[in-house]
């Protein structure tokens, strides 16, 4: 099964994704913060990360930095999740090597599920 | 004429016009004293003037000052004293170079180097708590230059509130936004049916929720869009993009309404492929999901909707159109202002921000491009834009 790292605060969008993906059949893991998720990156080597820029400790660009200095990290394939989709984020987060990005609020559950698999297939 | 005769008439003459010029001399003399007197009550006026204007600019509540024509500093009111914490004998007299030593100085000097012929301003930061919006003036008389003029406007206040209040919006828009994509995707997920069958009534609470809910997503994004463009912090972040690819998604997301509306539409592809331009993508879908999102909500079910993209000489045109209740003569003039619904609009639908266009038309200009529209009352409205064409610079 697909080992998938979800690195967010809000535990209503760490909850439904979990759900949603388990249900796909993929293997979840949630991290609260940067920190927790560098460690589980190291712990799990997941096949995907869906990273919030925006998350406590260390931020997500900074967590993307981190991982970009290791190339073994550097080939788990990264999506990111913005809250307010602001160009500049997005295109740092694309600079740091990310696949694909959320925003928050326009996306849907579904749309998101689909991104996934286009990452790494089910 | 006897000789006596003669003394005696030329000793007339004399007498007159020794007279003649004693008035002469004597009205010399009124006048003169007029003259004088005239003269100092003028330079009493001069003196008082002067002193009236000295204490304008002594007492003024901006700072002053000036440099002469050598650019050596003339003058400095004591408001310019406070913020610079320095008397003016300090300084007067000392030249550009001199005064750049100075750390406070050194901002306006930088400025005054840039030999400008125009008036113009600019905010500089002084300390943490001092931010001045200092306003260069070349003083001419006539044509000739006699210096600069120098007025320092105390702006922390009023930059302070703006901060303020710019954290504060950033902040309640994303305290606002983060619960709001929460609930939109417990509710999708409850309407996907993913977390248990639902009855039909259920099903038609929850998807009116939903809709209020994406409602209040548009408006916190378009009052944060505003807020952004008002302060010129509106962001573009611009790299070569397939226009008709963005054009697609656009209309690919909005493929569920338009059915549900019953209402016709059309993409005409471009005839000539066009090509790549410097665009900012996302805020590039916005002013198109604006444009497609007021032409779908105002058509009645049976109309139709039609996108039309054509490569023009040094530029892209955008052309919507379509058959709904268009916009009235007398409002048409204020389309693209803040807070903008037509009566018509909002007899129809009565949600909707005003915003929507003012953004749109905000996000074209800034990639330099125009909008426009054609419309009539119940007959439907066409709106247009264009984007310039941009060829990557060639190394």
């Amino acid at each position: 099964m697909p080992k998938i790292l979800i690195i967010e605060d809000e535990e209503i969008i760490t909850n439904l994704l979990q759900k949603k993906l388990e249900q796909e059949g993929y293997d979840v893991e949630v991290a609260r913060d940067g920190e927790e998720g560098l460690r589980l990156i190291r712990e799990i080597w997941p096949d995907l990360i869906l990273l919030d820029i925006i998350v406590p400790k260390i931020s997500g660009l900074w967590v993307m930095e981190e991982i970009n200095k290791n190339p073994n990290l550097k080939r788990i394939p990264i999506i990111v999740i913005s809250e307010s989709g602001e160009s500049f984020e997005l295109k740092r987060a694309r600079e740091l090597g990310a696949k694909d990005w959320i925003i928050k609020t326009k996306f849907d559950l579904q749309q998101i599920i689909n991104k996934v698999v286009q990452q790494i297939g089910r | 004429m006897s000789k006596g005769e003669e003394k005696i008439n030329l000793k007339k003459d004399l007498k007159t016009s020794l007279e003649e010029r004693r008035k002469e001399l004597e009205d010399a003399y009124f006048a003169l004293l007029n003259i004088l007197e005239d003269t100092e009550e003028n330079r009493k006026e001069a003196e008082e003037g002067r002193d009236r204007t000295l204490a304008i600019i002594n007492n003024f509540s901006d700072g002053i000052l000036i440099f002469d024509k050598e650019n050596k500093l003339s003058f400095m009111n004591p408001k310019a004293e406070e913020f610079f914490e320095m008397k003016a004998k300090e300084v007067i007299d000392k030249s550009i170079s001199k005064l750049s030593e100075i750390p406070l100085f050194e901002a306006i000097t930088n400025l005054l180097g840039k030999e400008s012929k125009k008036i113009f301003r600019r905010e500089l930061a002084f300390k943490k708590s001092l931010i001045l919006e200092v306003t260069i003036v070349p003083l001419k008389k006539g044509e000739e230059e006699i210096g600069t003029l120098i007025v320092l406007h105390d702006i922390t206040r009023e930059k302070t509130i703006e901060r303020i209040k710019t954290e504060f919006v950033s902040l309640s828009a994303h305290q606002l936004r983060t619960p709001l994509s929460a609930i939109k995707w417990t509710l999708r997920m409850l309407l996907d049916g993913d977390l248990g069958k639902l009855t039909k009534e259920q099903s038609e609470f929850l998807e009116k929720t939903y809709k209020s809910n994406e409602r209040m997503i548009e408006l916190i994004n378009d009052l944060l869009n505003v807020t952004r463009i008002e302060e010129g912090r509106y962001i573009y972040q611009r790299i070569f993009c397939d226009f008709v690819e963005i054009v697609q998604s656009v209309i690919d997301s909005y493929k569920r309404e338009i059915e549900k509306k019953n209402i016709k539409f059309e993409f005409k592809e471009p005839k000539k492929q066009l090509p790549r331009i410097l665009i900012d993508e996302e805020k590039m879908k916005l002013v198109i999901e604006n444009l497609l999102d007021n032409a779908i909500r105002y058509t009645f079910p049976g109309g139709k909707v039609t996108i039309s993209t054509e490569l023009l000489e040094n530029e892209i045109e955008f052309k919507i159109e379509d058959t709904g209740m268009g916009i009235s003569k007398d409002e048409q003039p204020r389309v693209f202002t803040k807070f903008f619904r037509g009566a018509n609009a909002i007899r129809m639908d009565t949600e909707g921000s005003g915003l929507g266009l003012f953004v749109t038309k905000n996000i074209v200009e800034a990639h330099g491009g125009r909008i426009w529209f054609e419309a009539e009352e119940r007959k439907g409205s066409t709106f247009y834009f264009t984007l310039p064409l941009t060829r990557p610079k060639m190394e």
